[in-house]
């Protein structure tokens, strides 16, 4: 049992850092990017690349941040920005609408370009594991869960402490307020959306050193989005912590009920909170 | 123009029903029935995403399900129209017991809801039945591909104008107005969670009469695919680049969508997926109308250029 | 001339909602435009702000168009915006929002100077300082709108509706207030249904109704004015 929650503990990391790329759009403008997903994918296929030339997976992260970042701020300008101006329901429709046709496009042109094959990123390290308290500890998994909480924490820092950082924390509360203050929102926005896709890069390791396929990006979004759900609308700080929750929850019906169940897990919960609380688990506060 | 419209669609079933007595290629009649397929599936989606304004990615739990009960009863003996019928009973009940708690979230959240529905059913299914079945000989030999055919051709006649009639009706009108401006709508009266509901309950009957067509059709079945996501992207993708909120939307996007597909598939055979989101992605942004749109602004522009005419009596002449 | 609103209309899709207006503003004054519900005042204030754009016509600050100008850019140029409802940023707190407040490159490095300002101005944000905005009350609210807005060190203030939901003695107060701000050498224009109080601190007044300026001039004359009196000092 202590096993099957240690590995549900460094799933719930993944999950938290999947949902926190998830959870900056949303709350800064709104938008629901159902590509986030397949844009992780497509970061594992950078990394396998750089992997087959010789460089460590965790070495060439920081790389392919970067370059998703790029594509990201790429992908906003010709596709998002126009988003901006419509009210909220409008810009969530069409943001799921846009960015479901992005990840079938991503998704798509994977298969195209690479097969539909199963990969994975196997470096010599990938068995290792960390004996403590009588529990294995995966090597990788334990890597992943200290670069996620160092992203978190330098996230967090810049969101709090940098002018920049707090601007955009006031456009996800009042875009509008914001503007007449000297904020170029759409500037805001583009920054967020790409750093949100920078944030894609931990994750594509860690599944990288999994195994992927053209396909499952989506499967990795449901377990975003249902961490974002969990740990409420804009509220970023929980979003961590609602992750651990579900892989911990995961862990548990595993080892209840078996393993093909798992998927179906965190689906139900998702739904059981969309009835129980369907406007939303945090009421935001109104002026 | 009402009018001709009413000639084409007519002189279009004329054309499908006579069609299987000139031609006698299996491969364009099971062509034509998927495109039927299509059709039912687009515009059944139509009515709840593009009149009532709920986008649901959901609609292959529906699918699936009039398939799956379709399947089962007529393998075991029950006549196909019972059977059909049963199938997308099961359909509509499986949207009311999960669909409306769907709609009551935000109505933001109906299309992630319904998402993560058909996910769900997806891997359920394929978890309790993930052996293929296929038919016994006396159903083999009994095969006919011409019933098939006309089945399908009715039943997406039947689509359409049971969409387009609710369309027209003074229901038709509450929910335009419910896409338009929930709230305004709420506050004029109507009783927008009511007629939500109605939308998704017509929307599911007629994709489960679709999917029922669907495992009547197939020989070799995998109780899974009618529930893969793509039948949920299919009537979004089509419906979307043909025109939302049209009744010909779906049918002229179904028609570019199974055309183009089948023209590409001789090359790599995912191209065309590509081809499509990208147009759709393009159509999204660009013209939110779809194909249907593009008519109807040419025909504002005429609109406009007649009315600079002196004398016009389309001319209601400027405001103060 | 400090602000020149000159033959502006302003349409949303088919539907026109200001008819050539045209509005002065001199440095150092306050100028008030009053009218009834939806006359379209805030419409036009918005417009000045960068929010809308205008259809046509121009609006000038000194010598700069400001009709392609994004709202943050109009910031820039000199001019902030107490909007209408307040919108102050709910979970921050009343120091963060004054933070936000200057963002503007010029206001930054004063930002400390500028909040002793505003608490001189306004003790009570002193105060409640660490408190989140959304919990404040409706006239400290308000009270940390204009502070907020004075943190950007522009020297033209647009108030929209500002006495929206308060007490007269609470408007009064901040009535007050402005003319302090103004006497500091902050230009003002304010937005207002509220008539009596507005044309007690004015200099100049217009008038809109359904969108078009129907009287303009300096504001005692509008207190005398018969129209006046009937139509907007019957409701206050």
């Amino acid at each position: 049992m202590g096993q099957t929650l240690v590995y549900g503990f460094l799933n719930g990391a993944l999950y938290g850092i999947i949902a926190l790329g998830i959870a900056l759009v949303f709350g800064v403008m709104r938008y629901l990017n159902l590509a986030q997903g397949s844009l992780i994918i497509l970061g594992a296929y950078g990394i396998l690349f750089l992997f087959h030339i010789g460089i460590d997976p965790f070495a060439s992260m920081p790389l392919i941040a970067f370059l998703l970042f790029l594509l990201g701020g790429a992908l906003f300008k010709v596709s998002f920005s126009r988003l901006i101006m419509l009210p909220e329901t409008g810009r969530i429709k069409n943001s799921l609408l846009i960015s479901f046709g992005l990840m079938l496009l991503i998704d798509n042109l994977a298969t195209l370009l690479w097969t539909g094959d199963e990969r994975s990123i196997t470096p010599t390290y990938s068995g290792l594991t960390l004996g403590l308290f009588g529990l294995r500890f995966p090597l990788i998994g334990c890597v992943g869960v200290l670069s996620a909480l160092v992203i978190i924490v330098a996230l967090h820092t810049f969101l709090a402490r940098t002018y920049f950082g707090k601007s955009i924390m006031a456009v996800s509360q009042d875009y509008e307020a914001a503007s007449l203050l000297g904020v170029n929102v759409n500037f805001i926005c583009l920054v967020s959306f790409a750093i949100s896709v920078g944030l894609a890069s931990i994750p594509s390791v860690l599944i990288g050193l999994k195994s992927f396929s053209p396909t499952v990006g989506i499967q990795w979004f449901n377990k975003g989005i249902i961490v974002v759900m969990l740990s409420g609308i804009g509220n970023i700080n929980g979003v961590f912590p609602a992750g651990l929750l579900l892989g911990i929850m995961e862990a548990i019906s595993v080892y209840i009920f078996g393993a093909p169940y798992r998927e179906v897990t965190g689906l139900v919960v998702f739904v059981l909170v969309m009835v129980l609380f369907p406007k939303g688990l945090f009421k935001r506060q109104e002026l | 123009m009402r009018l001709k419209a009413w000639i084409s669609f007519c002189l279009a079933i004329l054309l499908f029903a006579l069609l299987p007595a000139v031609i006698r290629s299996e491969y364009l009649l099971n062509l034509l029935l998927m495109f039927f397929l299509y059709v039912i599936v687009a515009q059944s989606w139509n009515l709840l995403g593009g009149f009532t304004g709920q986008v649901s990615l959901g609609h292959s739990a529906f699918f699936g399900t009039g398939a799956l009960i379709t399947r089962l009863l007529w393998t075991a003996g029950v006549p196909i129209v019972p059977a059909l019928i049963a199938g997308s009973l099961s359909s509509v009940v499986l949207a009311v017991l999960v669909g409306v708690p769907c709609l009551r979230m935000r109505s933001a959240y109906f299309p992630i809801g319904t998402l993560a529905l058909a996910m769900i059913a997806q891997i359920t299914v394929a978890n309790l039945f993930p052996l293929p079945g296929s038919l016994s000989s006396g159903y083999l030999t009994g095969y006919s591909m011409l019933s098939r055919y006309y089945l399908a051709l009715v039943v997406a006649v039947l689509t359409v104008a049971v969409v387009y009639w609710i369309v027209r009706s003074r229901t038709g009108l509450a929910l335009v107005g419910i896409r338009d401006d929930e709230a305004a709508a709420e506050a004029m009266g109507v009783r927008t969670f009511k007629h939500k509901v109605f939308a998704l309950m017509v929307s599911s009957l007629l994709v489960g009469l679709g999917g029922g067509i669907f495992a009547y059709h197939q020989v070799s079945y995998y109780y899974y695919a009618p529930f893969e996501l793509s039948w949920s992207f299919l009537p979004t993708l089509t419906t979307f680049i043909g025109g939302l909120g049209t009744i010909t939307g779906p049918i002229l996007g179904a028609a570019c969508f199974l055309g183009l597909s089948e023209l590409f598939a001789i090359s790599l055979g995912e191209v065309h997926l590509v081809v499509f989101a990208a147009t759709f992605i393009l159509v999204v942004l660009f013209v939110p109308g779809g194909l249907m749109s593009i008519s109807a602004r040419i025909n504002n522009f005429t609109m406009k250029l007649m009315r600079r005419i002196p004398g016009n009596p389309a001319d209601h002449g400027a405001d103060p | 001339m400090m602000l020149r609103v000159e033959h502006v209309d302003v349409r949303y899709g088919d539907l026109q909602v200001l008819w050539d207006v045209n509005v002065e503003v001199s440095e150092g004054e306050i100028v008030a435009l009053v009218g009834s519900n939806g006359a379209g005042k805030s419409t036009l204030i918005r417009t000045i702000a960068g929010l809308v754009k205008p259809s046509d016509g121009a609006i000038y600050y000194g010598d700069t168009l400001l009709n392609d100008k994004p709202p943050h850019a109009v910031a820039e140029f000199g001019i902030s915006m107490v909007p209408e409802g307040r919108r102050l940023f709910p979970k921050m707190t009343v120091l963060q929002n004054l933070e936000m407040g200057a963002y503007l490159k010029k206001a930054r490095p004063r930002k400390d100077a500028t909040l002793a300002w505003v608490y001189d101005i306004f003790p009570i944000l002193r105060k409640r300082s660490g408190q989140p905005a959304g919990l404040l009350s409706g006239g400290e609210q308000q009270m940390l709108a204009i502070g907020r807005a004075l943190m950007g060190l522009n020297h033209f203030l647009l108030l929209d509706e500002l006495s929206l939901g308060l007490s007269p003695l609470l408007v009064k107060q901040i009535f007050d207030v402005l003319v302090d701000i103004n006497r500091a050498g902050i230009t003002l224009f304010i937005v207002e249904q509220n008539v009596p109080m507005t044309l007690k601190i004015a200099d100049r007044a217009y008038i809109m109704e359904t969108g078009r300026i129907v009287g303009k001039g300096a504001a005692r004359e509008h207190m005398e004015s018969e129209h006046v009196k009937e139509a907007y000092l019957g409701m206050s």
